[in-house]
């Protein structure tokens, strides 16, 4: 058969990816308990008109590099089964092993997300911002949409509009871009009366900050530099709105990359279910040009980002660290340990 | 294992290859710095051509929505002007109507053409017995390399001058210094000594004016001006390419070469008709001092069936100026390497899954995209390449049966 007629080649981690959305609810079938448990120690009410929606993206990012690990390894070593969506079969027929993954994550290198998790909702709390939280949160779905599987896209969106409908929410404060950007642009066309008003944590903060007048200040001096996350800078159109909540922090110095605000450069986390190499080069690339800023500390607002740049900085061999905006802005607020 | 994913593997270890190497980057990053500040100076000498390229947006689509009744008008007027018209439904047919013009044992010069590289012309006519020079120096320099153009408008952009150094004087059989200088004068003797013997001459074009006939080809080499001069010039037009009128095309034309970092190009060749005189009694002769005959050759090969496609149409109104590419962070890391058939990119993708290729082939450039939206940014007609992509994609997993 010749390659005009031939059916195309789907990478069939796709298929587990999708098998897992639909099942568990999130990519990489974490249980409800895992997606959830950050907010144990905190009295965060469960209904509520303003929803904070994780998305359960936190809670997946420890994951992200040893499944990117297992990927490099497995490269096209499936047998041509991508059809069936028996999760178990794929599982077998590529090597993508979930349990393996999880098991080589540690306690401490989840509680790093949740702790990240517990700050957003303390500095929404410090700032006057009332909110409620899902008991039984669900991925929004960026990725299925992203790589084509609408029908599928479809459905979770179904399921997550009704969560939010049932919460009695009318409007959603997202954590993530990729979520905002989903639910914010996305959602809309897809679904018939997806009327909540969508709303970014970042853009929350800004405003209740501005309003509330608060002094932002870091115990510690530190030079940071922003990585604007593409889907924040260039859909959602948040450029300023994080630079002026970290303008506003004494003692912290914000160093610009020339390439920023809407001509921000990929931090590689896109490419890592089908390209996981690639995904690696483009990661160091970000992360050198971010440290050739001479800052001690990278900030990003998204958890994928920060996952692909902490990959990205250790192959670089760079001294910089990645820190999300949320801990610097918990600990201008004056934060104290947030352990759960 | 499918031949699909024998075609993804293989892309996938070029891809990697490609990334790895860093030359590729250090020599990109340069061009990137000089495009950038050459492109940012030309638009503040001429900042209407903001406002200008949302026009020529609008145009496009405006064209698009008639392709057919233009083509034929352009065909028409181009009969009517002298010249002869073929209409080839696929890359197969242009090749064939392109090698039945030519022959063998003749000597044949080509501007560079994007859609020249999409049809596989030059292996095809070298096959047929004949002797085919690129002559555009970047496009001369991956011909010597024996490699596949890089980029729209910078084909060798990922070559250090160093690789031209040695690539010339392997091929010269005579030292030529590691100076661009040098590089281009060896360069231009060699295409000179070409120029005056070509038979034929085969060049693309920018735009083409369905009211007048008329193609516009930017250049500042001026090569097109000596290819297009030969006794016969082939000239092959995506039928994407064609808009109403000469004032519209030369918005286009204007765009086109503004956004590529120029003022005004070197030249600009308006061709409408081969050359004739009236001087002797005013009776009309064909073939004056240029050239004997103008053969067009407007090529659909599955650009009428993705004119159809309500979304993934945005495509066809690319412009090909390349900043998508150079902005692009893939292509940074790995240049062309990143396409197929002489689509690349992204926005190549789309071409890939439906012009002069299939969906199994796009397939892979498909998912290479990161969608992370840097193209549109800097895209002069805001081509939402993310958003196609993710359609494309959703086809895409539709026929590889869910």
């Amino acid at each position: 058969m010749s390659i005009e007629h031939a059916q195309p080649y789907v990478p069939p981690v796709l298929h587990v990816i999708s098998a897992n959305i639909a099942k568990w609810g999130n990519p990489l079938g974490l249980r409800k308990r895992d997606c959830t448990s950050w907010a144990d120690s905190l009295q965060i009410p469960t209904e509520g008109s303003i929803i904070l929606h994780t998305g359960c993206e936190y809670q997946l990012t420890p994951y992200v590099q040893p499944l990117r690990d297992v990927l490099k390894r497995v490269k096209f070593q499936d047998t041509l089964l991508s059809t069936t969506s028996v999760i178990q079969r794929i599982t077998k027929t590529i090597g993508l092993d979930l349990t393996k993954i999880f098991a080589q994550v540690s306690k401490r290198e989840r509680e790093t997300f949740d702790r990240l998790l517990r700050m957003a909702a303390l500095t929404l709390s410090k700032l006057g911002v009332n909110f409620a939280y899902l008991k039984e949160e669900l991925y929004a779905g960026a990725l299925l949409y992203e790589h084509g599987l609408f029908e599928e896209f479809e459905r979770q969106a179904y399921r997550v509009a009704e969560q939010f409908r049932k919460a009695g929410a009318t409007r959603i404060i997202a954590l993530t871009p990729h979520a905002a950007e989903t639910l914010q642009q996305v959602y809309p066309r897809f679904l018939s009366n997806f009327d909540f008003e969508v709303t970014t944590y970042v853009s929350v903060v800004a405003d209740a900050l501005a309003r509330s007048g608060r002094r932002l200040s870091l115990s510690q001096p530190l030079s940071a530099t922003l990585h604007d996350p593409c889907h924040l800078a260039r859909s959602l159109n948040l450029t300023e709105e994080p630079r002026k909540v970290l303008r506003a922090i004494k003692n912290l110095e914000l160093k610009e990359v020339a390439s920023n605000r809407e001509l921000t450069v990929c931090c590689g986390a896109p490419g890592e279910l089908i390209y996981p190499e690639l995904s690696e080069l483009l990661a160091s690339r970000r992360a050198r040009e971010l440290a050739d800023t001479g800052a001690e500390a990278i900030i990003t607002l998204c958890p994928f980002c920060y996952a692909s740049l902490s990959q990205g900085a250790r192959l670089s061999g760079t001294k910089v660290r990645v820190m999300d905006f949320i801990e610097v802005l918990y600990q201008a607020l004056g934060g104290s340990d947030v352990r759960g | 294992m499918s031949e699909a994913k024998l075609l993804f593997q293989k892309y996938a270890e070029r891809l990697l290859q490609a990334a790895r190497d860093e030359g590729i980057f250090r020599a990109i990053s340069k061009s990137v710095a000089n495009w950038r500040e050459r492109k940012a100076k030309a638009l503040a000498r001429f900042p209407d051509t903001v406002e200008l390229a949302r026009e020529v947006r609008r145009l496009k689509e405006n064209s698009l929505e008639r392709l057919d009744e233009l083509v034929q008008q352009a065909s028409r007027t181009l009969e009517e002007n002298g010249a002869k018209v073929y209409q080839a439904a696929s890359a197969d047919e242009a090749r064939e109507i392109i090698g039945q013009l030519i022959g063998t044992d003749k000597v044949v010069v080509a501007a560079k053409s994007i859609t020249a590289e999409e049809v596989g012309l030059r292996p095809y006519i070298e096959s047929l017995g004949n002797e085919f020079w690129e002559t555009d120096v970047g496009e001369f320099i991956q011909q010597l390399r024996r490699e596949k153009p890089m980029h729209y408008g910078l084909p060798s952009l990922h070559v250090t001058r160093e690789e031209v150094a040695k690539v010339l004087t392997g091929s010269f059989g005579r030292e030529i210094l590691p100076e661009a200088s040098a590089e281009v004068r060896a360069i231009r003797e060699f295409l000179r000594s070409k120029y005056s013997k070509a038979d034929v001459g085969i060049s693309g074009c920018n735009v083409l004016a369905a009211d007048t006939g008329s193609a516009i080809l930017i250049e500042n080499e001026g090569n097109i001006r000596a290819v297009t001069n030969a006794p016969l010039h082939i000239l092959l037009v995506g039928i994407e390419k064609v808009v109403p009128t000469l004032h519209d095309a030369f918005k286009v034309a204007e765009v086109t070469w503004r956004y590529c970092g120029f003022t005004a190009p070197a030249y600009l060749d308006i061709i409408s008709a081969p050359s004739a005189t009236s001087d002797i009694e005013f009776n009309l002769v064909r073939g004056a001092s240029g050239p004997l005959e103008l053969h067009v050759v407007f090529l659909d090969g599955g650009r009428r069936t993705l004119a159809q496609n309500p979304l993934l149409k945005e495509a066809l109104y690319c412009l090909r100026c390349g900043n998508c590419l150079l902005e692009c962070p893939v292509f940074q890391l790995a240049a062309g390497y990143y396409g197929d058939h002489g689509h690349l990119g992204g926005i190549g993708a789309i071409w890939a899954a439906y012009v002069t290729g299939s969906l199994a082939e796009a397939a892979p450039l498909a998912y290479t995209c990161l969608r992370c939206g840097r193209c549109t940014e800097v895209c002069p007609l805001s081509i939402d390449t993310g958003r196609l992509i993710a359609e494309l994609r959703h086809t895409i997993v539709g026929a590889a049966g869910g």
